[in-house]
């Protein structure tokens, strides 16, 4: 009997040895696991950390383009990488993923690196985002997605940039649309004039660029693209002159915006003649950007890049003066097309380089009609003022603008 | 003897206890939170300001609520986040209960919840430069979480000869949580097709205004996929109501574009084509025919 107490005595024992060394065990390798999950958390907010540093860094850059130290370090091998050869106005860079990718691909120093997109045809790092490609509820503005990946931890970070920084923002006022009605007092003849307050009109200082048609070709709806042809190298800065008038629609629909319309672009061309005054009584005008005077018309390849200015200078975009309102190209360089409510066979403003500077047509307010089709001299009406050579291929840009909150 | 299994028992119970006590450390809800909010678009209903808040004691209270796109971005969901104030043996509690939608939260915030942190004390909640300082005890240590908030906008700035400004940490940046359902357009709740006419009676009217000049419904507009666009029925001084897609204005069928109140001389308030003249329909909605 004395034998079996014993023995229960020792059994017990045994038992509540092996729960506490297994309690213990637990415990320690509980504590263990504690230490190193809590060592894994402060590990990934030390990368969500850089990660938003460096987006901080990446937005700097963005909004700075030409004037960010980094495009001092990096253009020479940038130009070389993108096949540029030709001069371009280099605050194109603004706002613009060519920055940011050459940055990425030639300063060393980063301690992030860009997740390769899974589409499009070239190596790209970023991809289109808007309304019409993505389900991604609450985006505002389309942009330019990219995914940081940071290097010491693999940790991912996305960012969505808007390329909204090319646009200005049209005054509230009374503006006329088309050159100016000289009437006598007899005359039942008055100037089409319209306001556009309560409205929040932003436009495109430039026209639409090739290298944005190539992302249009990339990321948008391929139904809309067909036949349309990306472009490369040194006229990735050049405008876009290849799309049909519908395409040009589509592009800006792409974008969330429309083509812009011939009344906004008068406004946001003919210079006011009292800038103080928004509700002038009447609307005079100049028909030229860069003066009140009526009679003040200079032959300048830096206001109006003409047919005489071809032999001067190399034609880039933004070869004439902003207007008023910020507006580049405002005449001269090449066509450019609207869409116009009120006339709708004068759609295309036809300062330009295919005429010299004594053409009738270096006039704002002044345009001539394109079928929207094709680029022959049959597709256009210049009302009987047709350039004096024979031209293959006239070039049509366009560009966008949005109204907004 | 017939203790024997008691005592065991007991003994395993202890031994077990720290799997019990699996509660989640505060470095852990820091992270799990960070990686959410980073996100949120909307900050609401926040009622506390830099004070330690210390009534109603023993009650749970709603302190403020998040609203932050799905991963993916495919949809919306709202975290409601709770205080329970600790009075006597009532623990504090900090609490935040997930919803789907953008929706309302309760005050009381019921049985489940997306994260529960215990044991907290002196909580104080401080919003400062699009960054959400939230400072407390923990288990007597003082502890400070700062929440960037680089999503949220207090809307934009439109000056002349200016592109516009969102009112926010990084103008003209979002960050967003992208996997593959973002590029998954069948999941796309964004309104319109590039076709969309008013002319065919197929364009969306993403804002509706009234003859009081009241907006009636939701204004869907920032939900147009193709852009939106305005029209003229009641001369309010807001504007139109607004329809999304391309905008074909001043076109046979189609609405007139606005032509502003401020001139005089014009007698009609929209823009057509000069062959066309403007034609209220159906819809109080000046046509072009």
């Amino acid at each position: 009997m004395k034998e079996f107490k014993r023995f229960n005595v020792s059994i017990l024992i045994m038992s509540i040895c092996a729960v506490l060394l297994l309690g213990g065990g637990f415990a320690y390798l509980k504590k263990q696991n504690s230490v190193a999950l809590t060592e894994q958390f402060i590990q990934d907010k030390q990368a969500l950390q850089r990660l938003l540093e460096n987006s901080s860094e990446i937005h700097r850059i963005w909004n700075e383009g030409e004037d960010a130290r980094e495009w001092g370090l990096v253009k020479k091998e940038c130009l070389k990488h993108f096949g540029i050869t030709a001069a371009f106005d280099e605050s194109f860079l603004r706002c613009n993923p060519m920055l940011l990718q050459c940055n990425y691909l030639f300063n060393k120093k980063l301690n992030y690196k860009f997740v390769e997109q899974e589409k499009g045809n070239n190596q790209k790092f970023y991809r289109y985002l808007s309304k019409s490609n993505t389900p991604y509820q609450g985006i505002g503005q389309s942009g330019y997605l990219f995914t940081l990946e940071d290097k010491l931890n693999h940790k991912q970070l996305s960012i969505l940039l808007n390329d909204q920084c090319q646009e200005v923002f049209l005054q509230n006022r009374i503006y006329a649309y088309g050159e100016e009605v000289i009437a006598r007092p007899s005359e039942d003849i008055e100037d089409y004039r319209f306001d556009n307050f309560n409205q929040n009109i932003y436009i495109d200082r430039r026209l639409v660029m090739n290298y944005e048609i190539n992302d249009w070709i990339d990321f948008g709806n391929q139904n809309f693209t067909k036949n349309i042809k990306r472009v490369n190298s040194s006229d990735l800065f050049l405008p876009a002159t290849q799309l049909n008038y519908s395409q040009m629609e589509n592009f800006c629909s792409f974008k969330g915006k429309q083509i812009m319309q011939a009344h906004l672009f008068d406004a946001a061309t003919f210079l006011p003649m009292d800038m103080d005054d928004v509700t002038p009584k009447s609307n005079k005008r100049s028909p030229y950007y860069w003066t009140k005077k009526k009679g003040d018309y200079k032959e300048d390849c830096h206001l109006l890049y003409a047919k005489d200015c071809i032999n001067k200078k190399t034609f880039q975009l933004n070869s004439s003066g902003p207007s008023w309102a910020g507006l580049l190209d405002s005449m001269g360089g090449i066509f450019e097309v609207f869409r116009n409510p009120i006339d709708p066979e004068s759609n295309l403003k036809a300062s330009s380089y295919y005429f010299n500077f004594k053409s009738p047509w270096h006039k704002l307010g002044f345009r001539a009609g394109w079928d929207g089709e094709g680029f022959d001299l049959r597709n256009f009406n210049f009302k009987g003022l047709n350039p004096e050579v024979s031209i293959e291929k006239f070039q049509v840009g366009f560009r966008c603008m949005r109204e907004s909150r | 003897m017939k203790y024997i299994g008691l005592i065991l028992f007991f003994t395993l119970l202890q031994a077990c206890l720290p799997f019990q006590l699996n509660e989640m450390g505060v470095e852990e809800a820091e992270m799990k939170i960070y990686n959410e909010w980073l996100y949120a678009i909307k900050l609401q209903n926040l009622k506390v300001n830099n004070e330690v808040i210390s009534r109603p004691p023993g009650i749970e209270q709603l302190i403020f609520r998040m609203v932050i796109p799905s991963e993916g971005g495919t949809n919306l969901k709202t975290h409601c986040v709770y205080y329970q104030v600790p009075y006597k043996k009532i623990m504090g509690q900090l609490k935040i209960v997930e919803q789907k939608n953008d929706s309302i939260c309760p005050e009381v915030s019921g049985e489940s919840s997306w994260l529960e942190l215990k044991r907290i004390t002196n909580l104080k909640v401080n919003l400062l430069n699009f960054k959400l300082i939230i400072n407390f005890q923990h288990q007597n240590l003082n502890k400070s979480w700062s929440f960037l908030l680089p999503n949220i906008t207090n809307g934009l700035r439109h000056e002349k000869f200016q592109a516009s400004k969102e009112q926010k940490l990084f103008p003209q940046l979002t960050f967003l949580r992208i996997n593959k359902e973002s590029f998954n357009l069948r999941e796309s709740k964004y309104l319109g097709k590039i076709s969309d006419r008013i002319a065919d009676k197929s364009a969306i009217r993403c804002q509706q205004i009234d003859k009081n000049c009241q907006i009636v419904g939701e204004d869907r507009c920032d939900s147009c996929s193709y852009g939106w666009y305005e029209v003229v029925d009641y001369n309010c001084p807001q504007g139109g109501s607004k329809f999304c897609g391309q905008n074909h204005c001043g076109e046979k069928n189609e609405p007139a574009c606005p032509r502003g109140k401020k001139t005089e001389d014009n007698s009609d308030s929209g823009i057509c084509q000069s062959d066309l003249s403007a034609v209220l329909n159906a819809d109080h909605i000046l046509i072009c025919q």
